[in-house]
């Protein structure tokens, strides 16, 4: 049996049986069919939760005449998004806003949660920031063929017809180093975090770890703003109208 | 006059344009070894689909053709 958080061990003992039967469906056999879903998924799905009330209330709490501190907090990030995709992107980016900012919240309290005692990052766990990568990954590419149709594969054939055969390779390698690289930058930042917090917490547990818990915080705020910001890179290199 | 750009408004954008640029350019870090993994991984997994011994080492030169290829873009992008 492996070591669960207490969110985890609910879950497994409300929801294992029909997570190992779907799994199962799938050909998929769980290490531990009695605990199928590991910690990082939990932490994913608390998150889910923690930003689906928080929207929910942001939504029936909206009001022109007096707007509140949530709903300033909200039009803030929204506002920030929105210039940094003008910035980058230019002109008609508005729509790629709920995306992007949907990605940073999720990141942002992925990376916060490990600050609350008996939770953990679920960032801090490979596949959580790969899984990210892939949505940012899966979501420029489709927004690159819906703005160019079809015509968005000669970004990946080069500037010269003759030269296809040598940058067709080139282009799908550099696009996969690509999540690759999200992975390991948000995985590493995000792992190296926890486990220096976990250290000084275990050294000395008063005063000291709080400069580190601080840093923690620094990290995870500039990871995710990293995240972001590179998602809106690639998308306007995928929405360009010259390559 | 009216066709002066504010000079608050152009330092806000220098500003803005700086963070874009650092990390574009802390990405070539990440990127260059990650383009040079993926590219061995495609070799490998080629050559174990076709049964053969050599497509890991062409991955290989690709993975590093497109790491000198992001490269030389950032440089570019920055010079122009």
């Amino acid at each position: 049996m492996p070591e669960q958080l207490w969110f985890t061990a609910l879950l497994n003992r409300l929801f294992a049986s029909p997570v190992t039967a779907f799994l199962r469906s799938l050909h998929i056999e769980p290490r531990h069919p009695a605990a199928p879903i590991a910690n990082s998924f939990a932490m994913e799905i608390l998150v889910f939760l923690f930003l689906l009330v928080l929207f929910l209330m942001v939504r029936s709490r909206l009001s022109v005449d007096c707007p509140g501190a949530l709903q300033h907090m909200f039009e803030g990030v929204e506002g920030f998004i929105q210039n940094q995709s003008n910035e980058i992107i230019g002109h008609h980016s508005e729509s790629y806003t709920p995306f992007l900012a949907a990605l940073l919240f999720f990141i942002l309290f992925c990376n916060l949660i490990g600050l609350v005692p008996s939770f953990e990052s679920p960032t801090a766990v490979a596949v959580v920031p790969l899984g990210c990568a892939l949505c940012a990954f899966i979501y420029y590419q489709a927004q690159g063929f819906k703005h160019a149709g079809i015509g968005y594969l000669k970004h990946f054939a080069g500037p010269f017809w003759w030269l296809a055969w040598l940058m067709l390779p080139i282009e799908i390698i550099s696009h996969l180093a690509r999540v690759l690289s999200l992975t390991v930058r948000l995985y590493a930042n995000m792992y190296a975090g926890d486990m220096v917090t976990l250290v000084f917490i275990s050294l000395v547990p008063l005063v000291l770890p709080i400069p580190f818990l601080g840093l923690h915080i620094f990290v995870s705020l500039l990871q995710t703003y990293i995240f972001v910001l590179l998602t809106t890179v690639y998308l306007q290199g995928a929405v360009a109208d010259e390559h | 006059m009216a066709d002066e750009p504010d000079p608050g408004k152009r330092d806000s954008n220098d500003k803005e344009n700086f963070w874009v640029q650092i990390t574009r350019y802390t990405q070539l870090a990440f990127i260059f070894p990650a383009a040079v993994v993926v590219g061995w991984l495609i070799g490998v997994a080629l050559d174990h689909w076709l049964h053969t011994t050599w497509i890991y080492l062409a991955g290989l030169l690709f993975g590093i053709a497109a790491g000198f290829v992001e490269l030389i873009r950032a440089a570019l992008r920055n010079s122009k």
